[in-house]
């Protein structure tokens, strides 16, 4: 364990100070140094995360598949751009720099106030002396926050006007989880860092926190009928609990989609009484043709065409207008 | 031997007299927690968790105590001087980046380096005494030896300020080049260097009006003084170069030695002894063993995710009332 942390951090620093460095310290950015040096680390992570997915995830996909190859197989090759895009770092480096004055901002002024975030370690001092319990609290709260983001996506219409994005996929598999608008992710990042900051979660579990949901959340996605076991589904989402929360609505199942929100951890659906385990197979996507059509087109005019959506949604003058020529 | 039961014995040994000066902390800025490492056997005793985003740590003028800025929760976490442990909380200590005690013990003062400003207390029971608002991320400090003026570097707009204590009120506020990190007075009390982070060097200020008076090339990124104790040379760590330079201060600056550290090295403490450098490597969750003698790095130990202030502990028999104290990890040699 002591080699492997050697040798990412080797690494990390290595590609830090011979092509990130210079160029920050060339151009007078000493002020990102520190960030820059995160963000080479959440790129490698990136890197890891499509690894795990592409060969690990992958191979179950390939050896059970629940649904068999079929005519709709092209549909995936956009999640994988969405994929690469989000773990590379791309989006998130455009959606920290959009959102870092807000973030700013929001954060001095709550501390200028003389706020400090509780710590666990004060609250509960046993529990907080332990690096892996803390840790493990600090990802239930924050998932708890996710839980409740997911279930605006779906109440709101201009939330769900972006949120559908990641719905309209009809195979899901490995590579369905990033398939978000920007917007969707700008927003929920801002909510989820603002969340985080005002637990108290450091930015080193940060890094952790999102880096185990993730893959998590890649794995709820995959083509498989696999799950955890009976208590395991209970205690950790997998492909089958979340594939209910992809289903296409039927008449008789009109609000199907309104379970199994849970990112993470099932126990907040059981809590609220949004679970359901019935352990049956449904095809995936959304009975709405405009949401459908999503499927077929590229990455770019999914945003576009998407933010048309939200815009509409959000706008009800302009959806009138719209609907009446 | 299992690195728990490692940690086992070594706490057996940390809370027994003998291990109380053998103690070194070392602050993990970006989790939250310190490192308690033992100098002897070159291992990490413990780690413990303290506030949130902790980055430079100071001794109480009494020299009970070890003092924590605890920046993003506002507070001070003081630590026991012989066993390392958690003590007490000092509350409303806004956003204490850096911070130091005036060397007559009177006053204490932070730099709050993301809420732009610079706070004086009084340090007895820390008692506000001003808040002096200043734009361009204020970082580090240095006071003059007669405990009349607190020196502020803003790293930002690139310029050092200078505080009356006693009025709470600016006296100058003047450029001094890119990035002003690390900030120290020599013992001469006339001038003050200044390590230029987005530069390749230092300069050298004077107290009177903050003009510069001279310069000299160290390394990319030169960020942090510590003294080397015999009132004359100094060290100096260069973050992007990852090189420690030793200057001579005696007339002109001279750069007579140096050292590669790499990882971003950043703070560092001198062993009781005066025999041993220890220095924080940001980058690599390290901190590196320097022989001040042939400068050479003798000894690595791992520690937490981007390690920033670090300390020695002494026995207290060394330290007594009103003895000599200083800014965070940019000790002035006081006498
Ligand atoms: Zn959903
Ligand atoms: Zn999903």
């Amino acid at each position: 364990m002591r080699d492997l942390i050697d040798l990412w951090v080797g690494a990390q620093a290595w590609i830090f100070e011979t092509l990130v460095s210079p160029v920050l310290f060339h151009f007078g950015l000493m002020a990102w140094y520190e960030p820059g040096y995160s963000a080479v680390e959440f790129v490698m992570l990136g890197v890891v995360q499509i690894a795990v997915i592409a060969v690990g995830m992958r191979f179950f996909e390939r050896r059970w598949p629940l649904e068999k190859p079929g005519r709709d197989d092209g549909l995936i090759m956009v999640d994988r751009v969405y994929t690469v895009l989000n773990k590379l770092g791309i989006i998130p480096l455009a959606i920290f720099i959009a959102t870092y004055p807000l973030v700013q901002e929001i954060e001095l002024l709550v501390r200028s106030w003389g706020f400090a975030p509780p710590r666990l370690e004060r609250v509960l001092p046993w529990i907080g002396d332990n690096d892996l319990v803390s840790f493990l609290v600090y990802f239930v709260l924050y998932d708890f926050a996710a839980y409740w983001l997911h279930r605006g996506q779906h109440a709101f219409g201009w939330w769900w006007a972006l949120h559908s994005l990641h719905h309209s996929q009809r195979r899901m598999t490995v590579w369905t989880d990033d398939r978000n608008h920007v917007i969707d992710d700008l927003l929920i990042t801002l909510a989820l860092v603002l969340f985080s900051q005002l637990v108290g979660v450091q930015p080193g579990e940060y890094v952790v926190i999102l880096m185990v949901g993730r893959l998590i959340e890649s794995w709820s996605h995959a083509n498989v009928d696999m799950s955890f076991g009976w208590l395991g589904e209970r205690l950790l989402v997998g492909p089958r609990f979340h594939r209910l929360h992809h289903a296409l609505s039927t008449p008789a199942e009109r609000h199907i989609q309104d379970h199994n929100f849970a990112p993470v951890f099932p126990i907040w659906d059981i809590l609220f009484g949004t679970a359901i385990y019935d352990g049956k197979t449904r095809p995936t996507g959304v009975d709405d043709a405009a949401v459908d059509a999503d499927n077929g087109r590229g990455w770019l005019t999914q945003q576009a065409t998407v933010f048309g959506r939200f815009v509409r949604a959000l706008i009800p003058k302009f959806r009138r207008r719209v609907s009446a020529q | 031997m299992t690195r728990l039961s490692i940690a086992a014995l070594a706490l057996l040994l940390v809370t027994s007299e003998a291990a109380r000066a053998d103690s070194v902390l070392v602050l993990n800025s970006e989790e939250a927690s310190y490192s308690i490492l033992s100098r002897s056997t070159r291992t990490e005793v413990t780690r413990l968790p303290v506030g949130r985003e902790p980055h430079h740590l100071i001794l109480s003028p009494d020299g009970k105590e070890v003092l924590i800025g605890s920046t993003a929760t506002n507070e001070l976490l003081s630590l026991d001087i012989k066993t390392g442990e958690r003590k007490r909380v000092v509350k409303d200590i806004l956003d204490p980046y850096h911070l130091g005690f005036s060397p007559d013990g009177k006053w204490f003062v932070t730099a709050a380096y993301r809420l732009d400003h610079v706070d004086i207390y009084h340090a007895d029971g820390f008692r506000l005494a001003g808040r002096i608002f200043i734009d361009g991320l204020p970082s580090h400090i240095a006071f003059d030896t007669q405990s009349k003026t607190v020196f502020v570097t803003l790293q930002q707009s690139g310029r050092l300020a200078a505080f009356d204590l006693a009025t709470q009120t600016l006296k100058w506020n003047v450029p001094v080049g890119n990035a002003p990190a690390g900030v120290v007075m020599l013992p001469d009390d006339k001038r003050l260097l200044v390590a230029l982070t987005g530069e390749d060097g230092i300069v050298q200020i004077d107290p009177r009006d903050g003009s510069v008076k001279g310069s000299l090339q160290t390394g990319k990124g030169a960020h942090n003084f510590f003294p080397k104790g015999d009132g004359r040379h100094y060290f100096l760590s260069n973050r992007v170069e990852g090189v420690v330079s030793l200057i001579d201060t005696k007339d002109e600056l001279k750069v007579v030695g140096s050292v590669r550290i790499p990882g971003g090295p950043d703070c560092m403490d001198i062993t009781p002894d005066g025999r041993e450098l220890w220095v924080t490597q940001r980058f690599l969750r390290r901190v590196a063993i320097v022989d001040v003698e042939t400068l050479k790095v003798v000894g690595n130990i791992h520690v937490g995710k981007s390690p920033h202030g670090v300390f020695m502990l002494k026995s207290t028999a060394t330290v007594t009332a009103g003895a000599p104290v200083r800014a965070a990890s940019t000790a002035g040699e006081i006498k």
